[in-house]
């Protein structure tokens, strides 16, 4: 019986590639449709660097640029994500012909694009105004830095929202975790912290992107690009984000709530109006 | 050819079953509708036929296939409207048709569908920023690009008003006469009774009727005479006709079977009492009631009693 139904001629899929190059395109333009996104992301880290004072060093416009780069990967991303899906938005995708992986991909590949536009923006404008000193080899670094810890805060934040029921929850979820977070992390100024904070701070995700950045920044002939523990880290928490993310990803709204409230609505309980 | 095939099918969330062993099958081409009153178990079922729900128990199928595990060469031959609209708001109604159209081995042109929905004129409008109506017609354009054979339509024209309803129809028709088999769940009989080739019934998650419009009309028992009263006409009814009298006093009422009978009588009042009969209806047996009927409703829903 399977096959009775199937068309003479089978239909030949499009192919996957083009696919998913339109997915990321749309997505990109998705988030910066958004003038929340590009207002915080992008101009907030901005506004701090210019409020900083005339000679902020390589690693204060790092720090100003990892919090435009995780606002992004981590806010905006993890708080769009949740509201998509309690929209259904992802539940309609699920059920086109582009493949699952692809709409993930997409997804996340977007927010790692703009993430990393975030962070660039900042440092194009140290560089532009502030006389950040930039060679190609220091600018190619920074970036690969962005391009690894925007996935690693991405894939974090994709992974967390299976476990946040309602974009309701989302902003307070997302913030109590990323404030506490950035802050040992030393991502809004240096601050007197216990030996142990700054261990713990240190395989969390945004010192090791900061002092990773600021390693670029300063980089010159006879040193290396990169520091490999911090992009150890950052890797590891990227890898870790996106293999939870892809796990435990959830396409449509909690049901259990929803179909409850339906059902006790729909069916009047002849006790009580029968009285 | 069978497009669908529910076979015992039960579905249940804790120990309620929403859905509960219902068999029907589809045949290709068949235009399907789904009623039911709230809570009835439509959409459930319609999300076990999409493969975004595993039933507990029982059977399905769709093209051949459990929807669960359709791949993408199944999923390119389902389209779907869900009950609610489920679009980014950001782009253009063009842009989100033409991000949908490539996904599809043969989709329909966008200027095409666009046409078919009939929302040409705001194909540079935001998702965002239609009106309910038009939003749930960018739903449907979706559903139907990728010219699928099938479509499961989920209550498309709830909220909508009368010439978008009618705007849905059309579109939904067009697809049907061209083989597409349709499932539609909806709340409104003349919906199913405009559209459908048969009709189930479902009530509390079991299937209570497997019919046609036709069949089903059938069913709903004597025709009525409705007339609505001038000011101040109630005093001198007679008393066969005062007897049918709707609560308000305002409007006569009658299901009967003796239409002559009746109508004899009403024409004799208002010839004696020179009174112009216009607004006088004579409707054949409704389908709503006879719907009321099967799902247990009184045919004069004005009160609900649960005693």
């Amino acid at each position: 019986m399977p096959d009775v139904t199937l068309p003479a001629t089978p239909r030949r899929l499009p192919a996957i590639g083009p696919l998913l190059g339109a997915q990321i395109r749309y997505q990109v333009r998705l988030l910066l449709a958004n003038g929340r996104t590009v207002a915080v992301g992008i101009a907030l880290p901005v506004i701090f660097l210019v409020a900083g004072g005339h000679h902020p060093s390589a690693s204060d416009v790092a720090r100003d640029a990892v919090f435009g780069l995780t606002l992004t990967a981590w806010n905006a991303n993890g708080v769009r994500l949740v509201a998509a899906r309690q929209a259904g938005v992802l539940k309609r995708w699920r059920a086109t012909p582009l493949p699952r992986w692809c709409y993930l991909t997409g997804r996340i590949t977007a927010t790692v694009l703009v993430a990393v536009l975030a962070g660039a923006v900042t440092i194009a404008v140290a560089a532009l105004f502030y006389h950040l000193h930039l060679t190609l080899s220091a600018t190619l670094g920074v970036l690969a830095v962005f391009v690894l810890g925007a996935a690693a805060w991405a894939a974090a934040a994709t992974a967390l929202t299976a476990a946040i029921p309602t974009v309701e929850a989302a902003t307070p979820i997302l913030t109590l975790i990323y404030f506490p977070l950035i802050i040992i992390s030393g991502v809004l100024g240096s601050i007197n912290e216990p030996q142990w904070l700054s261990t713990l701070a240190s395989y969390l995700p945004a010192q090791p992107l900061i002092a990773g950045a600021t390693h670029a920044l300063h980089h010159t002939h006879g040193t290396p690009l990169l520091p490999t523990r911090d992009i150890v880290v950052l890797a590891a928490w990227a890898g870790t984000g996106i293999a939870i993310a892809v796990l435990s990803f959830r396409w449509e709204p909690h049901r259990a709530t929803q179909r409850r409230a339906t059902r006790t609505t729909a069916r009047p309980q002849p006790n009580k109006i029968a009285r | 050819m069978t497009a669908i095939v529910l076979e015992h099918v039960t579905k249940r969330f804790g120990d309620f079953a929403a859905v509960d062993d219902v068999s029907f099958e589809v045949p290709d081409g068949q235009l399907l509708a789904v009623l039911g009153p709230n809570g009835a178990g439509k959409t459930i079922t319609l999300e076990m036929l999409e493969g975004f729900l595993v039933p507990t128990s029982g059977t399905v199928r769709v093209l051949g296939a459990d929807p669960r595990h359709g791949g993408r060469a199944w999923r390119a031959r389902v389209g779907l409207v869900l009950q609610s609209t489920s679009l980014d708001p950001e782009p253009t109604v063009r842009d989100t048709l033409s991000l949908y159209a490539p996904l599809y081995p043969h989709p329909y042109k966008v200027d095409e569908v666009l046409e078919l929905v009939d929302l040409t004129a705001d194909a540079q409008t935001r998702v965002g920023a239609l009106s309910g109506g038009q939003s749930r017609r960018v739903d449907l354009a979706i559903g139907i690009i990728g010219r699928p054979d099938i479509l499961f339509l989920d209550e498309p024209t709830t909220g909508l008003d009368p010439e978008a309803r009618r705007r849905t129809w059309a579109a939904v028709e067009n697809l049907a006469s061209t083989g597409t088999t349709v499932v539609l769940t909806t709340h409104y009989i003349d919906e199913a009774d405009h559209l459908a080739d048969r009709i189930i019934v479902l009530v509390d998650g079991r299937l209570v009727t497997d019919t046609t419009p036709c069949q089903l009309r059938a069913k709903g028992g004597p025709s009525t005479i409705r007339y609505p009263l001038a000011d101040g006409a109630a005093a001198d009814l007679p008393s066969a006709l005062a007897h049918h009298l709707d609560p308000a006093g305002r409007t006569i009422v009658i299901r009967s079977t003796d239409v002559t009978g009746l109508l004899r009588v009403l024409v004799g009042w208002a010839d004696r009492d020179g009174i112009d009969l216009t607004g006088l209806e004579i409707g054949p047996p409704s389908l709503e009631d006879a719907y009321l009927t099967t799902i247990g409703e009184p045919t004069t829903p004005k009160v609900r009693t649960y005693a």
